[in-house]
């Protein structure tokens, strides 16, 4: 299993929900490329050197759908990073940034205009044009097209039609030349550039290949190429993928010779990081103190783009109105709410469950955004079992048949149920201390069903607003942008609590509002989004998960950020190439 | 006779594979989740996606038009398309499928090779020690759960010793062409094999002793010995024949198991084989490969009995004229 990772973003929306600890592979990222000077960088021993190979390891069977438009699972997605690149980079606090394409905006947001770096060569040769990046949307706003990917070409003029087969063309891409693309979108969004696809697909090499036949074409499954540092030289299926260095990389020659990407049970990984068998790989949290002995290799750690957290349901979906009801009145009182939220220890729970990695965070925007509000500017929930007993007492939920249990403000017994999901091999000792920490402040909190629910059971319930559901301890992936939509508005399915109000929905059109494309003004209105999630406590956010990645001390150059762990490879090199 | 006989099964298991088609579809379908929803794949989360997917494969259909959709499909010889990893499922189980079958092959050699030595060495030699030692090794095999085997084997053999690799099917230097790099595939598959047949050896090894022994003082064989046969030749021949038949059964359910591969194994020497598929297919709800691969387990135990059923009249042959009759 593997027991780590998420996600990632995902566009428009900052959906992309993920599990508690646990599941194999379905994992999606849709981070372009980071370029930015990272601190969490290996210790560089001596002048980088050519020569060599080294092997990159994943703990799960990958799919094999080696083409951006097409894969789904971070399986696949690491090998793409290492063969391929997008045109657009992500900076460090989550911005997108120009990189091989730069733009020019008009004055109404409305047409930008792109221009790409010449002489940059496909790995068979042919140089990239903005042809290639058109034939990419073309390729996603298919009719036929079945990856999960609409959503970033969608805001293109005409994409629409063409998606519903109207169109035989999509009117807002126009090209001018080789080098420049002027693409047209359908409404100012301030966010038009983080969600745009930004992966060019090289035209000539799938010419003949309709678009429903593409997944499984000998193009993505046996020959993929890109445009990035390594090309593939072998794939076995679900096994492992041997790459070579691509010497007419726009970057410059890769050191490495080649990068081995393979599966390896992670349950063993401090073994192969012992015999070597692996050089850099993520590493299951539950193997952090194995490996932390190991003095072959160095530790990374870096927040993952995802949080945990304990939601409360507030409600139900209305699946023909599209649109949330409101009308569970047990969490109502916030003061509950907030006083739960002060009996949990979650530093004391993932110290003693998930070895310490994780990094108390109390809103949902990640900590490297840009647009995270201050420490200092939000109530940071710190543990206090007084406190959360005054605001019970002063909310009125008070013990009043001397069960040691408080009973709700009408005198009646008070249960609340838990849900939670399988995963890894400390969540049911976790879940327990979680309970365990409300039942000291007088709440009955009791498991629903009496176990955690395996992940689909658990997910399909949330979802359909099962009875028994009450508190839900789940996972949310983030994207790059923070705009919340998707998971945080009245009308939004994945808006697990069903929780809104008229502050939420403003501030969230607000910071997608046309004043926005005024940095300053949209961060302002985020801080006081934060700050009203931090007030109203629709979920009780617990952590912002962190990764490790485990590199061998042969390896050097390796940098690794909230996005990636394979970051320009092409400068990774090893000390002695045997 | 006997190849009518072996038709005249193979037609009987029609109805009896369809039956188990109908429990398998109702029972993946009644598993919570399709796939789509959930935490599963954060990547189609976007409502509209999961709205046309759902529409595109059929998920809102009702159940029995879905299934009998499948049958349509499944009788032209079109078992669908892996909802995991998109592409036919029949393609996806060939790739998937040699490395079972060298698994389990191998597993099956190892289990009758070590099975048949070593029992017919302790039934010839009723409590010797070179018996008891046999006896004595087999029951702990025999109560060793088999995860926990397979957890010391890759211990002992992949990490202290370094031995064998530590999971995969074939090395990358060595990938190229499935028969030019059997060797190194074999050596792959060897411990998981090992593992794989070592409960089964050592249950057959006690049978074999046991029939051995048992038959060793029937009247046939006192009547050989008198006659002036010589002992290797009638342990050999007469007794070893008759000794044959109960693991002939076994045989049968053996065959039944080689295309299902070991589940447990499989995933526990992260070898990717049919048995790690059906796993990965269970829990992404890719109901067209549970499908599959569930049914083509079920064929493969019919097929397995009925070679056995064959095999009974060769070693048998009072057997062999009931094919007659029944």
């Amino acid at each position: 299993m593997n027991n780590s990772k998420v996600i990632r973003a995902f566009a428009p929306l900052l959906l992309v929900v993920l599990l508690l600890s646990g599941c194999s592979g379905a994992d999606t990222s849709d981070n372009r490329g980071v370029r930015e000077p990272s601190s969490h960088v290996t210790a560089t021993g001596g002048e980088p050197k050519a020569g060599g190979t080294v092997t990159y390891g994943f703990p799960s069977p990958f799919k094999g759908l080696f083409e951006p438009a097409f894969y789904e699972g971070e399986d696949d997605f690491h090998v793409l990073e290492f063969i391929t690149e997008p045109l657009f980079t992500v900076t460090g606090d989550l911005t997108t940034a120009p990189g091989i394409a730069t733009w020019e905006e008009s004055a109404d947001h409305k047409t930008f205009t792109f221009k790409i770096k010449q002489g940059i060569h496909w790995q068979n040769g042919a140089e990239l044009t903005v042809e290639d990046w058109k034939f990419a949307l073309e390729v996603i706003a298919d009719p036929d097209y079945t990856g999960p990917r609409f959503y970033s070409v969608e805001m293109i003029q005409g994409a629409e039609a063409y998606h519903t087969g109207k169109a035989k063309q999509i009117s807002g891409i126009q090209v001018i030349d080789p080098y420049t693309m002027k693409v047209t979108v359908t409404a100012a969004r301030v966010n038009t550039i983080d969600n745009l696809w930004a992966y060019p697909m090289n035209k000539s090499y799938f010419a003949g290949v309709a678009v429903k036949d593409m997944p499984n074409s000998d193009q993505v499954r046996k020959a993929p190429i890109g445009i990035g540092p390594f090309k593939v030289k072998h794939i076995q299926p679900g096994e492992f993928v041997e790459l070579t260095r691509f010497d007419d990389y726009y970057k410059g020659k890769p050191l490495l010779d080649g990068v081995l990407y393979k599966v390896f049970d992670d349950k063993l990984i401090a073994s192969l990081f012992e015999q070597g068998g692996v050089d850099i790989e993520q590493a299951p949290r539950d193997a952090y103190e194995s490996l932390k002995k190991l003095n072959n290799i160095t530790l990374m750690q870096t927040p993952d783009l995802s949080y945990e957290y304990i939601g409360f349901k507030f409600g139900h979906w209305d699946g023909k109105a599209q649109q949330i009801v409101m009308d569970n009145p047990k969490f109502s009182d916030k003061r509950l709410r907030q006083a739960m939220y002060y009996a949990l220890d979650r530093k004391g729970i993932i110290d003693a469950f998930s070895y310490g990695l994780g990094k108390l965070v109390e809103t949902p925007i990640s900590s490297k955004s840009w647009a995270k509000v201050p420490e200092d500017q939000i109530n940071r929930y710190p543990y206090d079992q007084e406190k959360a007993k005054k605001l019970l007492d002063e909310a009125g939920y008070k013990d009043t048949d001397g069960d040691g249990l408080r009973e709700d403000p009408k005198g009646t017994k008070f249960v609340i149920h838990f849900d939670g999901m399988v995963g890894g091999a400390n969540d049911e000792p976790r879940t327990e201390a979680i309970l365990q920490n409300w039942r000291e402040v007088g709440l009955d909190v009791r498991l629903n069903g009496g176990a955690l629910k395996e992940m689909n059971t658990f997910y399909t319930a949330v979802e359909e607003d099962d009875p028994s559901v009450e508190l839900f301890n789940g996972v949310w992936g983030l994207s790059n942008d923070p705009d919340p939509s998707g998971l945080w508005r009245e009308n939004d399915q994945w808006n697990y609590p069903r929780w809104s109000s008229e502050e939420n929905e403003r501030l969230i059109r607000e910071g997608i509002s046309l004043k926005a494309y005024d940095r300053e003004y949209r961060k302002q209105v985020y801080y006081d989004w934060q700050k009203l999630i931090n007030e109203e406590v629709p979920m009780i956010f617990v952590a912002e998960r962190e990764t490790i990645t485990a590199v061998n001390k042969r390896l050097q150059g390796v940098k690794i950020n909230t996005l990636s762990n394979i970051i320009e490879p092409y400068k990774w090199w090893v000390k002695d190439s045997e | 006779m006997l190849l009518k006989f072996a038709l005249r099964r193979l037609a009987g298991a029609v109805p009896l594979l369809l039956l188990v088609s109908v429990v398998v579809f109702a029972l993946a379908k009644q598993m919570p989740g399709d796939g789509l929803g959930g935490g599963l794949n954060p990547g189609n989360k976007d409502p509209r996606y999961v709205a046309e997917m759902r529409e595109k494969l059929g998920y809102d259909d009702p159940l029995p038009l879905q299934y009998f959709r499948w049958v349509k499909d499944a009788a032209s010889g079109y078992f669908g398309q892996s909802f995991l990893f998109k592409m036919p499922v029949g393609e996806l189980i060939g790739q998937r499928l040699p490395a079972t079958l060298l698994l389990t092959v191998l597993s099956l050699l190892i289990t009758y090779g070590s099975s048949l030595t070593l029992g017919m060495i302790a039934g010839r030699n009723p409590g010797r020690p070179v018996d008891r030692f046999i006896l004595t090794a087999s029951y702990v095999t025999y109560a060793v759960p088999t995860f926990i085997a397979a957890i010391f084997a890759i211990y002992i053999f992949a990490v202290v010793l370094n031995w064998v690799p530590l999971g995969g099917t074939v090395t990358a230097a060595a990938s190229r062409g499935l028969w030019s790099s059997l060797g190194d595939r074999v050596v792959h598959a060897l411990l998981p094999a090992a593992v794989l047949g070592m409960f089964n050896t050592a249950a057959y090894t006690q049978f074999l002793r046991g029939e051995i022994v048992e038959n060793s003082g029937k009247n046939y064989v006192r009547t050989a010995v008198a006659k002036g046969i010589s002992r290797s030749s009638v342990y050999n021949r007469h007794i070893l024949r008759n000794s044959l038949l109960p693991l002939v059964t076994f045989l049968g359910m053996d065959i039944g198991g080689l295309l299902g591969g070991s589940v447990v194994i499989e995933n526990l020497f992260s070898y990717p084989g049919i048995g790690t598929l059906f796993v990965a297919a269970v829990s992404g709800r890719d109901y067209a490969v549970m499908m599959a691969v569930t049914l083509m387990t079920g064929f493969m135990i019919v097929a397995g009995n009925i070679v056995a059923d064959l095999l009974y009249g060769l070693l048998d042959p009072r057997i062999r004229a009931g094919y007659n009759g029944g």
